[in-house]
């Protein structure tokens, strides 16, 4: 059980880790996660919440359902994964980053070479 | 089935001589749900689960639970829903064994196999009596009994009063992964909020008798906003409270964008206790009728 910070709702956060297990292949394509009952259980989560959180990765091609089976990490899931992750950091990092650097001036040799001046 | 409210009660009054316990209570449990009904001591929480249960009489209002009228269909209402009261109500003298013997011959929806399954994941010893038993066994020893009635609602007062951080992490894991499934519903009521805050699935507050705040936890996670500035200008009006903290001037809304506020301070999903204290404290919260009473904390 770990602690849930406040800035977005808790399925969301579910979601995100499930996300950053796939990307990082600590779930790879084809293994099963745990029931509803189980995640609710392990971490004192109502049901609903966690199953909201595997919709949302059922809709976005993430996890699959095999009937009578549960649920499962879909084929081509990491890609999927990757390209959806690249796209939220263009879209709503590298922003943020781009400005703080622009802000700091720091030039594309330093940031490469990734050494301070 | 799932869109059907295993509890409806509308307008509930109560009234102790001249203490109005419940004074126009409002409670809906949808089934599939774990509502928790909290407020603080005195405020009517407990009047409230005795009328659902069919233990009190009520004088006013309507109210049905599991299709029944509670006070009138008692002995149906009690194969339907299953209790655990917030103190230790088993027979002391009586061996865990024997406690087992008599659910079983008492209550017909009762699984025998299924609580001695149940039992034998804690470390309760069926041949020990019940009062030799720790209070953190004797919960577990309930828990296990009451999970194997087959109920539509179980209803918890106080249910982890008086046990320690370990027993109460297992009370709320065997509540989840052992009764929680299909259209059964949960309606437990404490004033440890945060404690079961990431369990409901719906909070009711009440207050002098009266259900203040009743959301889903998704809307308060949607619609509600913590504001916490140095500034107290420029801060959009219509906030539900505002408090002074040690990060500066804390305001709480419901239902003003994220938009609205960028830029003012420091924006978050307010907790269920900052909500809690907000709206036991202001009349602002709610949309109660205005009453009369005078301010008695």
């Amino acid at each position: 059980m770990h602690e849930w910070h406040e800035n977005q709702p808790i399925y969301q956060q579910l979601k995100e880790q499930v996300l950053h297990r796939i990307l990082t292949g600590t779930l790879a394509e084809g293994d099963s996660v745990p029931s509803v009952r189980q995640v609710a259980a392990e971490e004192r989560l109502n049901p609903l919440t966690v199953t909201r959180a595997y919709q949302l990765l059922t809709d976005e091609g993430l996890l699959e359902k095999r009937r009578g089976l549960g649920l499962f990490v879909s084929e081509g899931a990491r890609m999927r994964a990757i390209s959806s992750e690249r796209e939220t950091f263009l879209r709503e990092e590298w922003p943020r980053i781009r400005a703080r650097i622009d802000a700091l001036g720091i030039d594309l040799t330093t940031l490469i070479s990734g050494e301070s001046k | 089935m799932t869109s059907m409210n295993v509890i409806e009660a509308q307008g509930l009054v109560r009234r102790f001589g001249a203490v109005t316990a419940l004074d126009g209570f409002n409670l809906t449990v949808p089934s599939g749900r774990i509502v928790g009904l909290i407020g603080p001591n005195g405020s009517g929480k407990t009047t409230a689960l005795r009328a659902i249960l069919g233990l009190s009489r009520l004088d006013g209002g309507v109210l049905r639970v599991a299709d029944c009228n509670p006070w009138q269909d008692r002995s149906r209402l009690m194969q339907n829903i299953a209790y655990i009261p917030d103190t230790g109500i088993l027979p002391r003298w009586m061996r865990v064994r024997d406690l087992i013997d008599y659910a079983e011959g008492v209550h017909p929806g009762f699984d025998r196999t299924r609580a001695e399954r149940l039992l034998s994941k804690t470390s309760v010893d069926p041949a020990r009596t019940i009062g030799g038993l720790s209070k953190g066994m004797q919960v577990q020893l309930h828990l296990s009994l009451i999970l194997a009635i087959n109920a539509k609602l179980l209803v918890l007062d106080e249910p982890t009063l008086g046990l320690d951080v370990l027993y109460r992490e297992q009370f709320y894991e065997s509540l989840l992964g052992d009764f929680m499934e299909g259209d059964r519903s949960i309606l437990v009521t404490t004033h440890e909020v945060r404690e079961i805050e990431h369990v409901l699935t719906d909070v009711v507050f009440i207050r002098k008798g009266k259900s203040v705040l009743a959301e889903s936890i998704d809307t308060i996670r949607e619609q509600y906003l913590k504001l916490t500035t140095g500034a107290t200008t420029n801060v959009p009006g219509g906030y539900l409270s505002r408090r002074t903290s040690l990060a500066g001037v804390e305001y709480l809304y419901r239902g003003v964008s994220r938009g609205q506020l960028e830029g003012l301070g420091d924006i978050c999903i307010p907790d269920l206790v900052e909500l809690f204290v907000a709206s036991m404290q202001s009349e602002a919260v709610t949309v109660t009728e205005p009453h009369k009473e005078t301010q008695h904390a």
